[in-house]
């Protein structure tokens, strides 16, 4: 297979743009400047960004769901996941491009867990890929640390009274997967099957993971 | 007190707490700069030439009015500038001429 | 914790344990901090030392990328101790790390 990449010595084509309708906005703009800049002074190298672009698209949910599933159905696994979030990940190949730890704090009958970064957008990026963007506005990050149950009502989430709810607010080095309750009804899932039913905003800890019946957890 | 310590001692991000509107479920799929700018921010991480918590203190110290009213990358971006020119890694006539460099590679393209 | 004869480097060793009652200081520090203004003040208990020591963010916000080494602590503080008026339930807590130079024995 002929390589797509090819040398710039010189100077950069950003050719991701050949083509483009519109011009580059001001950022866009900007951005280009700045990066070819650092690269002409030899501080980054253009293969770098273009390879952390391959990493960047190669974390998504589906890798935080396996986690979760195997977790589910493998208990020694789910113990030294609880222990240690980001050893039990490398186990399963997930490599931390980053120095973060991963802790993982698991839903239960009597305790509700949700993760906010209310100073910025802290987020496992390395297991669960990029946030979306309410995650990082002002509405979720102000209130999820005063009101969360009301919060939680808003995504269509009611926690008994007679549950706790656990507010992880990220500021430091630790990031957080919330391991949300398997839904009734998996028994006979297979972990494929069952790492199905785990989108991303059941491991913030806004919504309980389903079966496509719609049953979560009891 | 005076009536503007508030300003100084609470940074822009520090809402936790703050009354806000209810949460709108938005997303958006990054634009191909956005990208590029979250993946120069992690290079620039694992060269310590910008570390992550100087990237934040670098969007901190934006202000309230940029920091309400640019985009997260936009933030990010302009923070690198700053940063980046404190340092004495970039000029701010070096990175002027460069962005006008960009602008008219891409006026030359467009109008061929 | 270190064995017997041996002396550990200040600074080295956690100082505050799980299971402490711990209160975050009042400090309003400007520039740049990463605990936030609404826990300033209140109090709770460790649930967890963060090993091993790590660079004190604050000072890694203005360039230091080694050194200043203490241990962060995984805090909870309950939701009724931050917001008077909290009306969820009276055990819902908050979880935080926060660094040592940020927190006195309560």
């Amino acid at each position: 297979m002929e390589s797509q990449e090819h040398d710039h010595d010189d100077h950069t084509h950003p050719h991701e743009e050949v083509g483009r309708q519109d011009k580059p906005g001001y950022y866009d703009m900007l951005e280009t400047a700045v990066r070819e800049l650092l690269v002409e002074k030899k501080l980054i190298g253009a293969d770098e960004i273009r390879r952390q672009i391959e990493v960047l698209d190669s974390r998504t949910p589906a890798l935080g769901a396996k986690v979760v599933a195997r977790a589910w159905t493998d208990p020694e696994f789910k113990a030294r996941l609880l222990a240690d979030g980001r050893a039990a990940c490398e186990e399963m190949g997930i490599t931390f491009y980053d120095d973060t730890l991963l802790a993982v704090r698991e839903n239960t009958e009597t305790v509700h867990n949700l993760v906010v970064c209310t100073l910025c957008s802290c987020y496992p990026r390395p297991v669960l890929g990029l946030p979306p963007d309410w995650y990082k506005a002002k509405p979720y990050r102000a209130r999820a640390v005063i009101e969360p149950r009301k919060v939680l009502a808003e995504f269509g989430t009611i926690i008994p009274d007679d549950v706790e709810v656990r507010v992880h607010d990220s500021t430091a080095m630790v990031r957080f997967l919330i391991l949300p309750r398997r839904p009734d009804g998996t028994d006979d899932y297979t972990e494929e099957q069952l790492a199905a039913l785990v989108t991303r905003d059941t491991m913030i800890g806004v919504v309980p993971a389903r079966a496509p019946q719609g049953s979560a957890a009891q | 007190m005076s009536q503007t310590e508030h300003l100084v001692k609470r940074l822009p991000n520090d809402i936790g707490g703050l009354p806000a509107d209810p949460v709108v479920q938005t997303d958006h799929p990054l634009e191909p700069w956005e990208k590029r700018c979250h993946a120069l921010a992690d290079v620039l991480d694992f060269h310590k030439i910008i570390n992550t918590e100087e990237k934040r203190c670098g969007v901190e110290a934006l202000g309230a009015e940029m920091v309400g009213k640019l985009t997260y990358y936009e933030r990010w971006i302009v923070a690198f500038s700053n940063i980046l020119f404190r340092k004495g890694i970039l000029t701010p006539t070096e990175l002027a001429k460069k962005m006008e460099e960009v602008a008219a590679r891409w006026d030359e393209h467009a109008g061929a | 914790m270190a064995g017997p004869g041996i002396v550990p480097a200040l600074g080295e060793e956690a100082i505050f344990h799980a299971g402490d009652r711990i209160r975050v200081l009042d400090r309003e520090p400007i520039g740049h901090y990463r605990v936030p203004t609404y826990l300033r003040g209140k109090r709770g208990v460790v649930e967890q030392v963060i090993e091993p020591a790590f660079v004190d963010n604050e000072e890694e916000g203005f360039g230091r990328n080694a050194g200043s080494k203490l241990h962060y602590y995984r805090v909870a503080i309950p939701l009724t101790e931050i917001w008077p008026d909290y009306t969820g339930g009276p055990r819902d807590g908050l979880y935080i790390e926060v660094f040592e130079t940020w927190l006195e024995k309560a």
